[in-house]
Formats: C-alpha cells, sequence, structure tokens
C-alpha cells in the first residue's frame, strides 16, 4: 500500500487541482506507453505493455472446443488476470484474488459486449467452425507483473495488442462427417489467420481526485481518489462498457461529462496504441 | 412467499431454453410486446417488507415479479481477529442462490461477482465511522431468479440496512436497463436478459442524487446512455418512495 504523509497528499491534490500532476503531466495526458508483442512463444499471441511503472503481459491462447448450447454459432472468449505477489507484496496467497476478480470482471464487461455478442471487441461467429460442435475457445490470461495504478486500462491495452499479435491456425473439417459424429477436424500447423481487432475498445479509466478527474493514475494518486470510473469506447466513439470503482457517489451529470471526456481522449490512445503497436510488430519481425 | 402461485401474472411464461431463436427476433421488432405485458418502461409490480427473519438485527424481503430476494444483516459485531483495527466499519456482503433459484437446477450466476457489486453499491451509502472496530454482515439469498437480480439484491439490502438501524446517508435504490435492438426495456425479466445487446445497471441515492454504482456492457451511442440513465434515474427515485413508504409502514403498524 501507498503511505503518504499528510504534505505528500495535499501535494497531490493541490497539483490535480491547478492542472500539474507530480511528474509533470496534465490532468489528461498518458504516460508515455511502450508496447512489446510476441514476448511469450507458447501462446498464440502475446503482448507486454508498459505505462510508467506499470508494467502488464497478456497472453492469448486458442483452443478448440465445443460450443454453448445456448449459442451454437458462437465460440467463447474468457479473460482472466492474474496478479503477481512480484507486483506488490499485499498480493501474495489470496491477497491478490480480490483485485485479480475486480479486473477480471471489468475487461469481460469492458471487451465481451452484450448477452447477443452486439458491441464485442472480438467478433464470435467468426470463432465458429462447425456449428454446435466445434468453435475455438479464446483464453485471454492477463499478468500484472509491477503495478503502479491504472492497471486497468493498461491491461486492456495489452489484450488490444496481443489480439492484434494473435494467429489463429486454420482449420480444414473433413466433409464426410455424418451429422451426430464429432467432425475431424485438421488443424494445419502452416497457415494462420488474424484476427481482425479494429473493433478491440480501449479502456479509459477517469480517476476522480478532490473536485476533478485525471486519467492514467499513478498508484500515490490513486491512493487519493474518491472514485474512478472505467469507460470503454471503441474506434467509432462508441460506449462498450463501464466500470466504476470507489464507494463515493457521483452526480450523474458528472458521470455523463467523464464519458464525453472518455471519448475524446480514447481518440487520441487509440491512435497511440495502433501506431505503438504497428511499430513493435514491425520491431519483431525484423 | 405463500402466496407464490397468486402473485404470478397470468400472461407470464418461465423462460423455455429451447425456443431460444424464434424469440430475438420478436424482442428486436418494431411491435414487440414484452413476455409479462408490461410497457417498455413499465417495472415490474414490487412487494417489499422489513423484518422477514427473526434472529437478524435487520432484513428485508422483496419481490418483483418472480426475482424474490431475502436479505439479513447482522452486527455491527466484533471484526474478526485477525483483522487489523480500523477506525472505520467493515461490511461484509455476500450473495447466494437456492439450488431451485434458476430453472436448471445449480445453474446460477457467479455469486462471488455479485458479492463484490452489492459490496461496491452499499459501502458508500453507510456512514462507517459510525461503528468503528466493528463488522456489519449482510446475506443476500435469491430464492427465485427471474432477472435483474443484482438491482433487486441491493435495494432490498439497503432496506434491511435500514431495518437494522445502520446509519446511512440514504436509501440506495436500483434499476437496470436492457437494450434490446432500438428498443430499451426497463426491469427486464431473464428471458429480455438473454437476448440484450446491452445492459445498463444504476444504483442510486435518490434524495442525494448521487450515484453510487453503474455498470454498463455492450455497446452504447452517447444520446442514448443518456436517455437510459435518465429513465433509470427517475425509476430509482420512485423505487426510493416506495422503500421509504415500507420502512414508515413497519414503524407504524403495531408488532404481531
Amino acid at each position: 500500500m501507498v503511505g503518504l504523509s499528510l504534505g505528500e497528499k495535499n501535494f497531490i491534490k493541490g497539483g490535480i487541482a491547478q492542472d500539474i500532476r507530480t511528474d509533470g503531466r496534465k490532468r489528461l495526458t498518458y504516460r508515455p506507453i511502450f508496447v512489446e508483442t510476441g514476448v511469450i512463444p507458447q501462446a498464440s499471441g502475446s503482448a507486454r505493455v508498459k505505462m510508467g511503472a506499470t508494467d502488464v503481459i497478456a497472453s492469448v491462447k486458442a483452443e478448440l472446443g465445443k460450443p454453448n448450447a445456448s449459442h451454437p454459432d458462437k465460440g467463447k472468449v474468457s479473460i482472466y488476470v492474474d496478479c503477481s505477489p512480484t507486483a506488490e507484496p499485499t498480493f501474495e496467497g489470496r491477497g491478490g484474488e480480490e483485485l485479480s476478480m475486480e479486473l477480471s470482471t471489468a475487461l469481460q464487461r469492458c471487451l465481451l459486449g452484450g448477452k447477443s455478442g452486439a458491441g464485442a471487441g472480438i467478433n464470435l461467429s467468426s470463432l465458429s467452425i462447425v456449428e454446435g460442435k466445434v468453435c475455438w475457445d479464446i483464453y485471454i490470461d492477463g499478468l500484472v507483473v509491477s503495478s503502479d495504478g491504472n492497471l486497468l486500462d493498461a491491461l486492456g491495452a495489452a489484450i488490444k495488442a496481443a489480439l492484434s499479435n494473435t494467429a489463429v491456425p486454420k482449420v480444414q473439417v473433413a466433409a464426410n462427417a455424418s451429422l451426430d459424429e464429432q467432425p475431424e477436424v485438421d488443424v494445419s500447423d502452416e497457415e494462420f489467420l488474424q484476427f481482425d481487432t479494429t473493433g478491440v475498445p480501449v479502456i479509459i479509466t477517469l480517476t476522480k481526485v478532490g473536485k476533478h478527474y485525471i486519467v492514467d493514475a499513478t498508484a500515490e494518486e490513486e491512493s487519493q481518489m474518491s472514485s474512478a470510473v472505467s469507460i470503454s469506447v471503441n474506434r467509432q466513439g462508441r460506449i462498450c462498457g463501464l466500470t466504476k470503482r470507489g464507494g463515493a457517489g457521483l452526480d450523474p451529470s458528472i458521470i455523463l461529462d467523464m464519458i464525453s471526456v472518455a471519448k475524446h481522449v480514447s481518440e487520441q490512445l487509440i491512435n497511440k496504441l495502433d501506431s505503438e503497436i504497428a511499430a513493435a510488430e514491425a520491431c519483431e519481425e525484423e | 412467499m405463500a402466496g407464490k402461485i397468486s402473485n404470478t401474472p397470468a400472461t407470464y411464461m418461465p423462460s423455455p431454453t429451447s425456443q431460444n431463436k424464434k424469440m430475438s427476433s420478436i424482442f428486436t421488432g418494431s411491435d414487440w410486446v414484452r413476455p409479462d405485458g408490461r410497457g417498455p418502461h413499465q417495472c415490474r409490480p414490487s412487494f417489499l417488507r422489513t423484518g422477514a427473519v427473526n434472529y437478524a438485527s435487520g432484513s428485508a424481503y422483496a419481490e418483483f415479479g418472480n426475482t424474490k430476494v431475502i436479505v439479513s444483516v447482522f452486527g455491527p459485531r466484533e471484526s474478526k481477529k485477525a483483522m487489523m483495527y480500523s477506525d472505520m466499519g467493515r461490511l461484509n456482503c455476500n450473495v447466494s442462490y437456492t439450488s431451485f433459484a434458476t430453472p436448471i437446477r445449480g445453474q446460477a450466476s457467479e455469486s462471488k461477482d455479485l458479492s463484490s457489486m452489492l459490496h461496491k453499491a452499499l459501502e458508500g451509502a453507510i456512514i462507517l465511522e459510525s461503528f468503528p472496530k466493528t463488522t456489519v454482515d449482510v446475506f443476500a439469498l435469491v430464492l427465485e431468479s427471474g432477472g435483474s437480480e443484482l438491482p433487486v439484491i441491493i435495494s432490498c439490502a439497503s432496506l434491511a440496512l435500514a431495518d437494522a438501524g445502520i446509519m446511512l446517508y440514504d436509501m440506495v435504490a436500483s434499476v437496470s436497463m436492457s437494450c434490446l435492438g432500438k428498443n430499451l426495456v426497463i426491469d427486464p425479466v431473464s428471458e429480455e436478459e438473454s437476448y440484450q445487446d446491452g445492459g445498463l445497471m444504476i444504483t442510486c441515492m435518490p434524495s442525494r442524487n448521487e450515484v453510487t454504482q453503474m455498470t454498463v456492457t455492450g455497446e452504447w451511442s452517447t444520446p442514448k446512455i443518456h436517455e437510459a440513465m435518465q429513465l433509470c434515474l427517475d425509476a430509482c427515485s420512485k423505487l426510493g418512495k416506495i422503500m421509504r413508504s415500507c420502512l414508515k409502514e413497519a414503524v407504524t403498524l403495531p408488532q404481531e
């Protein structure tokens, strides 16, 4: 946990009120983002994202599975986050469990869309191979290596990068399979398909400190927050998910204001992230 | 709970899991009818009572259509020994489903997630400074799941907290909304929830006009979010009035 003296607390709060934060940023400026893709060779796709001292890794694994009976024409995507004790001693044992669960549910809410699949970052129908029989199960795992605030945004960015790095093998289905048999599938180890990641939203967390709210809060700034709202926005500027953290209540008009600010910030972030991902991919190929 | 059958509206159809494809087209069309015959912006009839459990410090029972929830509040009582000293009170929330709550036995949604959502929705409304060193336990049990459980649990829990005499800034009322195609429907039943394109849930303290918790799933445009939030907040303030009158009733009526 962050231990701050009264003076330090006032310094952080006063700085935010005057639009100059302790590290010199403005309220709506992100820390520099570093993206590295293909960091885990075992996975179908992976990425590491660093924002200041926050360091997270996301890996994507694709496995063949059976679709749910309620959605036979759709694949499945699950997101889990693990908070490693290397990041913070309080994460040891079951200490990180609560945070892990909170992050996992927030990511699921922000990236997987509604029950019918509308607004999902990944088109679930594209994961279907044989309707009702075989589909891709996508497992997205996030790992917090080092934590200095704003974990959700970093994990969201890492997942976006990992998905654009993901190559799913091409599958050949044997045509002669009868209706009630499990069809034979042949997974190609040479040809791969890429995901369409243009629809994957970015997550913007607005942390409210005092009367103002800031993006990309550090752990020190987060310790002074009254509440935080995480909004995921896609390229079309549509809201794909929203979660609130922190106990203090918010006026509804502030939430609406936050949504419009998040939309504005998301444009810059998406462009920044896209160019970083492209640079990382180019770097990996060399 | 005794009037289980009489409370069920005659038009309500329990959600059958088999005929899903056919239903979804009805929902997204323009001249659709909700499964229980309500208007799109009409909430289910609610029934609220405090004092459902004798042993608890406070308790409440809520019935919104087919969703039936019972919440008991214990404490404030001494925190567990392992807990560190704290000059603020602690809130402990737990949500569980009965095994017969869902059409398929034991197929309830993740209750751990619901517990943390309940905690987050309530913690902003409780004056935790008023019971230092101690813990208040809030246990919710879903007897029957008929859609929009979480809002019902939250509203019922805040009623139970008030019944237990825990200091609150305000009652917490909660309403959810589903987006089906172009339509916005308030207080969805489980059938509607399973086809929804997007969902929005607001918990707020009506007299302070403060949102304690809000979640959105699915894709939404900004005007739609504005509209849905307005409808939900309006419904919350109405629900808040019902909850208040329920509390007053419990005091004025002589105890049996």
